[in-house]
């Protein structure tokens, strides 16, 4: 049978379709058509019919049935036909697949596959929760979302794609490089570079090859991915240096980022070489954090020699801004550095104070005092005294250094006592904006604040998301002199009084009931779960601290209403004895939101311990 | 009472969203009483709501291949989370207290007992429950409606293909949405999802030579349907009973959905069946505006593969139990089988569950063809037919599978023959590209269900992929 002449005459009657069956008649390339079929006809029945078909289209008698009819018949004879004429062949031989077996099963029903396989391969919202969770449960282990895990690479939620670039894939082991460097385009976008990231991570040695190709005739977001990966590597090392002179930064960036993580003699010399000429920021930000100690230590000279070159304080904005961009990029390359000879530097800023303070709007001379704190000793504690009278918010590092070095009575002794003399030069505002400065850094070093996670228990499911402040334990207090509470008591610090409250004092226990119930509206989020924290380290008993939380839910006016109820008064309410059912029951119309489920579970445990 | 474990009680939910509440409530706490009977066939409990009184729920196994839920609380979904979480705290070992049976669930259980038994006696007495009367001068007057109705269809039909494809605009569009909507007059739910159907092709089929290929095939189809029904509406109108025709689909393509009552009645019931689930999935039917949830199955008694089709309505798919890939074998005493061609559709009202063994696998490997020649020539009789069902599901056995130097995969029989697997048209998800990922050696000698589709601008017949088993294990490539 002669499927050409059928799959022709498919073509013409879609044309008709397409045109319309009105123009059927006469139109001659069906006529065309005509003489074959019927040629065929005279030996197939099948043929015979469909030249007839085309017969009583083409060539219409006079009152016969209309054309679109004979049209709808005409192709639905010949599909019929052209069914019984499907090849099947295909169009080679067959050969192995190249198998890239993934130690994977099919094993997840339509109703736990169905919802992953739609997150990825739609938009949307909510779509990355449910592919970590599914990624925590093991769901990728099912090959058939290894295909959708790779084109996650691709999706226009970043964090997906970098989800999949991180996690999904490379927990499939090394086979993954393979199946990806077979569909890498070395001159594509973004998925191409998080592909390349997956070849070099989970890959290995084996695919150094590619990254070299990669490094050199990419795009340049794949050169400078590739060469992430060819740091260290020696036969890379000429190309590295190259590719340190070309003329696109970014590429130098990357360059120079390789020779430092490299480690290598000639790498660090280019280094030294792009800070002593043009290329010094470039270089600086490249660098940044991951020089070596060899490396460190030659930055740190230059550095020093070119402090000391400094010799007058700039006299306008233009000469401090060309100063600090000459100098900044030693503090960007040397954040990570410490040695005796940078702490030398930074303390030749701070000997220098006049000289550097307007630099980089003060910002030389804070670098310096952040790392003089961190890293100084005894010998520095004047340094930052004498820093300090220059600017008190200096006494910030200041205590910080102190405290570090010296025993509690001696800091309490330095800070409160014996500076008296000093403050008392100083005028009453900068005393109190010193004391400002005092409480900042007191708090930072007792009260840490922490994101935490707390299981929606009143949901039944979830997690819930907040920032709380991590109370000092009673160990910590030890290291503190006990006066500061009184101390902190007189300059009225809610906060560290809370932290500092313990037993047996019951001026505090006083200042934070006092505080509790005349607390600002916009304060009471953040203060009313710290006080009560320090009403309990007042050793104030749990029922008379119930007793005060219920009744600021519970006050006429003004009323305590939090959107939610942190983990600490959460706790505290499942505390309730029974009792409190029914004051609990007639507080809930008052509360919307979480507060208000939260209290609905509250009062179903209540009612369940009654 | 059957073993209850997770699984189990994730298979009784009707949706993932169900369970997951049903799990939520346990974890929350929300069941003030947990209690089992005395003889173990019963769980309740109490269980907090929104409102004021708990809703107080229960789970019977009284009859333990008809499990029965019951719950006071007012949610259309059957069962609700209440009694699955009964149930996951249950199966989570929870403590259930021994209880006297409550009384409202004692009478229900004696109500449910009489009906059985009143069931039992009109059995027994042989009196076949009388056939339901149909008022046939009301079917007649339908009848004569949905004749009527083809000719619409028709002359809507003959007039777009006079007019051309190519002259529909968005004008004409919005005309035939209207008349989708009128033929809802005729009682012809079945032609109005064809030119639905046509409409959603037009509205997609931007100009490409393929899309107005599968225009063409749907109007020839409308085409067919209008003259196969016509002369069946007319024939069953000069029959004296209006019977309907339980040999061929023409009734379903009308519209009408099979009773079980029905089919029982022209016979078409299997004894004492097992099946195992070869394939699922479940999609989107934009015309028919259902999601349709597909299971294919083997009949390991005669080797036949059945499909299973559950329609889901988009305004009742929160309510409607969503189907699931289903991993053992299902025994079924009473098999309903529709009219249809290569996969009948089935159905059933009970099942008991046992879990797949060896042997079913070696079944499944021996209701493979092994001649692709004999196989073909199966697929292409059925889809020559106007009305056929276009995506024939077969088993095939494969001596291997391999991929040609131009990336196309195929499946080749003991005697050479190849057959081209490629993802095809009807089905949303594609499969093909899982191949490589398998594990060595499972596409040597194994077999493969496929699904076929005649691709007409090419003419071709080529086949997807759905499962592929080797040594009693599936690998399932779409569900």
């Amino acid at each position: 049978m002669s499927t050409t002449l059928l799959q022709e005459l498919h073509q013409e009657t879609r044309r008709l379709y397409i045109a319309g069956s009105d123009l059927a008649a006469g139109d001659f390339r069906l006529k065309r058509l005509l003489p074959q079929f019927r040629q065929l006809g005279e030996r197939s029945a099948v043929f015979k019919r469909l030249g007839e078909g085309i017969a009583a289209l083409v060539e219409p008698a006079d009152a016969a049935e209309p054309s679109a009819v004979k049209l709808q018949e005409l192709a639905l004879l010949l599909e019929s036909v052209l069914y019984t004429q499907g090849a099947t062949a295909p169009d080679g031989e067959p050969g192995p697949i190249a198998a890239n077996p993934v130690n994977a099963g099919t094993t997840l029903s339509y109703r736990r596959l169905a919802p992953i396989r739609e997150a990825l391969t739609t938009t949307g919202g909510g779509r990355y929760e449910i592919v970590v969770e599914a990624f925590k449960e093991g769901a990728f282990q099912d090959l058939r979302l290894l295909p959708l895990a790779i084109r996650a690479l691709d999706d226009p939620y970043s964090e997906i794609a970098d989800y999949a670039a991180a996690t999904l894939l490379p927990s499939y082991g090394p086979g993954i490089a393979g199946l990806l460097a077979a569909q890498l385009d070395l001159q594509g976008g973004k998925s191409e570079v998080r592909k390349l990231k997956v070849i070099g991570a989970a890959g290995g040695s084996g695919w150094k090859e590619l990254l070299f190709t990669a490094a050199k005739e990419g795009k340049e977001a794949i050169r400078t991915t590739a060469m992430e990966f060819l740091a260290g590597d020696a036969e890379a090392l000429p190309h590295l240096l190259e590719w340190s002179r070309e003329s696109r930064s970014s590429i130098r960036k990357a360059a120079y980022a390789a020779l430092a993580a490299g480690g290598s003699q000639e790498g660090e010399d280019r280094i030294m070489e792009a800070f002593g000429g043009k290329d010094r920021e470039a270089a600086a930000e490249a660098v940044a954090g991951m020089v070596s100690t060899a490396l460190a230590d030659r930055l740190t000279t230059l550095f020093h020699q070119e402090l000391l070159k400094v010799e007058i304080t700039p006299k306008d904005a233009k000469e401090s801004e060309k100063l600090w961009s000459k100098l900044q990029p030693f503090i960007i390359a040397l954040r990570a550095s410490d040695s005796p000879e940078l702490l030398e530097a930074y303390r030749y800023v701070l000997r220098n104070f006049q000289l550097f303070a307007p630099v980089g709007s003060s910002s030389l001379v804070n670098r310096a005092a952040g790392y003089v704190e961190e890293n100084g000793t005894f010998e520095d504690l004047p340094i930052l005294q004498e820093l300090e009278l220059q600017h008190v918010v200096y006494a910030h590092q200041h205590f910080h250094l102190a405290r570090r070095l010296l025993a509690p009575a001696e800091l309490y002794q330095r800070f409160t006592g014996s500076q008296l003399d000093v403050l008392k030069s100083l005028g009453s505002k900068k005393k109190v904006h010193r004391e400002q400065v005092l409480l900042g850094a007191i708090e930072v070093l007792v009260l840490r604040r922490e994101w935490t996670q707390v299981e929606r228990i009143w949901e039944g499911s979830g997690l819930q998301h907040s920032a709380e402040y991590i109370m000092p334990s009673e160990e910590e207090l030890g290291t503190w002199d006990p006066r500061w509470l009184d101390w902190l008591l007189a300059r009225g610090s809610l906060k560290l009084v809370s932290a500092f409250a313990r037993p047996g004092q019951p001026k505090a226990q006083h200042f934070l009931l006092q505080h509790l119930n005349s607390l600002e509206q916009r304060d009471r989020n953040e203060m009313v779960p710290i006080l009560l924290q320090g009403l309990e380290r007042t050793g104030m008993p749990l029922d008379e601290r119930l007793e005060q939380l219920v009744l600021l839910l519970e006050q006429e006016k003004k009323y305590y209403r939090p959107y939610d109820f942190d983990r600490y008064l959460f706790g505290m309410l499942l505390e309730l004895p029974a009792s409190y059912a029914g004051r609990i029951e007639a507080l809930l119309p008052r509360y919307q939101y979480d507060a208000r489920k939260q209290l609905e579970y509250v009062l179903q445990q209540l009612k369940a311990k009654s | 009472m059957p073993d209850i474990t997770t699984t189990y009680v994730d298979s009784l939910a009707p949706n993932s969203a169900a369970a997951k509440n049903g799990q939520n409530l346990v974890r929350k706490n929300s069941f003030a009483e947990l209690h089992r009977s005395e003889s173990g066939d019963l769980l309740f409990g109490q269980c907090a709501g929104s409102g004021k009184q708990p809703y107080s729920c229960s789970a019977d196994f009284i009859a333990p291949e008809k499990p029965v839920f019951r719950c006071s609380c007012p949610s259309r979904q059957f069962p609700c989370k209440h009694a699955l979480g009964l149930l996951y705290a249950y199966a989570e070992g929870r403590e259930f207290t021994v209880a006297d049976v409550p009384e409202d669930i004692s009478a229900k259980r004696e109500k449910a007992e009489k009906r059985e038994e009143n069931k039992a006696k009109q059995e027994e007495s042989g009196a076949e429950s009388k056939p339901k009367k149909v008022n046939k001068s009301a079917l007649r007057k339908k009848m004569l409606a949905q004749l009527e109705g083809l000719d619409q269809l028709e002359k809507l039909a003959l007039a777009l293909v006079r007019g051309g494809l190519a002259a529909v605009d968005a004008g004409r569009m919005k005309e035939l949405k209207g008349y989708v909507k009128e033929l809802g007059n005729y009682y012809l739910p079945g032609a109005q999802n064809e030119l639905r159907r046509l409409l959603i092709l037009l509205a997609e089929g931007e100009a490409s030579e393929e899309g107005y290929s599968y225009l063409m095939e749907q109007l020839t189809v409308i085409h067919a349907l209008i003259r196969k029904g016509r002369t069946h509406l007319n024939a069953r109108l000069e029959d004296p009973e209006l019977a309907l025709d339980p040999e061929s689909t023409i009734d379903e393509w009308l519209g009408h959905a099979w009773q079980l009552s029905e089919l029982k009645a022209f016979g078409r019931v299997k004894n004492d069946v097992e099946l195992i689930q070869l394939a699922f999935y479940s999609y989107n039917d934009l015309a028919r505006e259902e999601f349709v949830d597909e299971g294919y199955w083997l009949d390991l008694g005669s080797a036949d593969i059945h499909k299973t089709v559950s329609y889901r309505p988009y305004k009742a798919a929160k309510h409607m139990r969503e189907e699931d890939s289903f991993f053992d074998v299902a025994q079924i005493a009473s098999l309903y089988v529709y009219p249809g061609d290569m996969n009948t559709r089935v159905r059933y009202e009970e099942m008991a569950i046992r879990s797949a063994g060896a042997e079913d696998y070696l079944a499944i490997a021996g209701a493979a063809h092994r001649s692709y020649t004999d196989a073909v020539k199966k697929v292409k009789q059925q889809l020559k037919t106007p009305l056929g069902d276009k995506r024939p599901v077969l088993l095939l056995h494969a001596a291997s599978v391999g991929v040609t130097e131009s990336g196309e995969y195929a499946a080749t029989d003991s005697e050479g023959q190849s057959i081209v697997l490629e993802d095809i048209y009807p089905l949303a998800e594609g499969s093909v590209e899982l191949l490589p990922f398998l594990p060595e050696g499972v596409l040597r000698e194994c077999a493969l269900l496929v699904m076929f589709h005649h691709h007409p601008d090419n003419n071709r017949l080529i086949a997807q992929p759905l499962t592929v088993f080797k040594d009693g294990q599936a690998y399932r490539l779409l569900y």
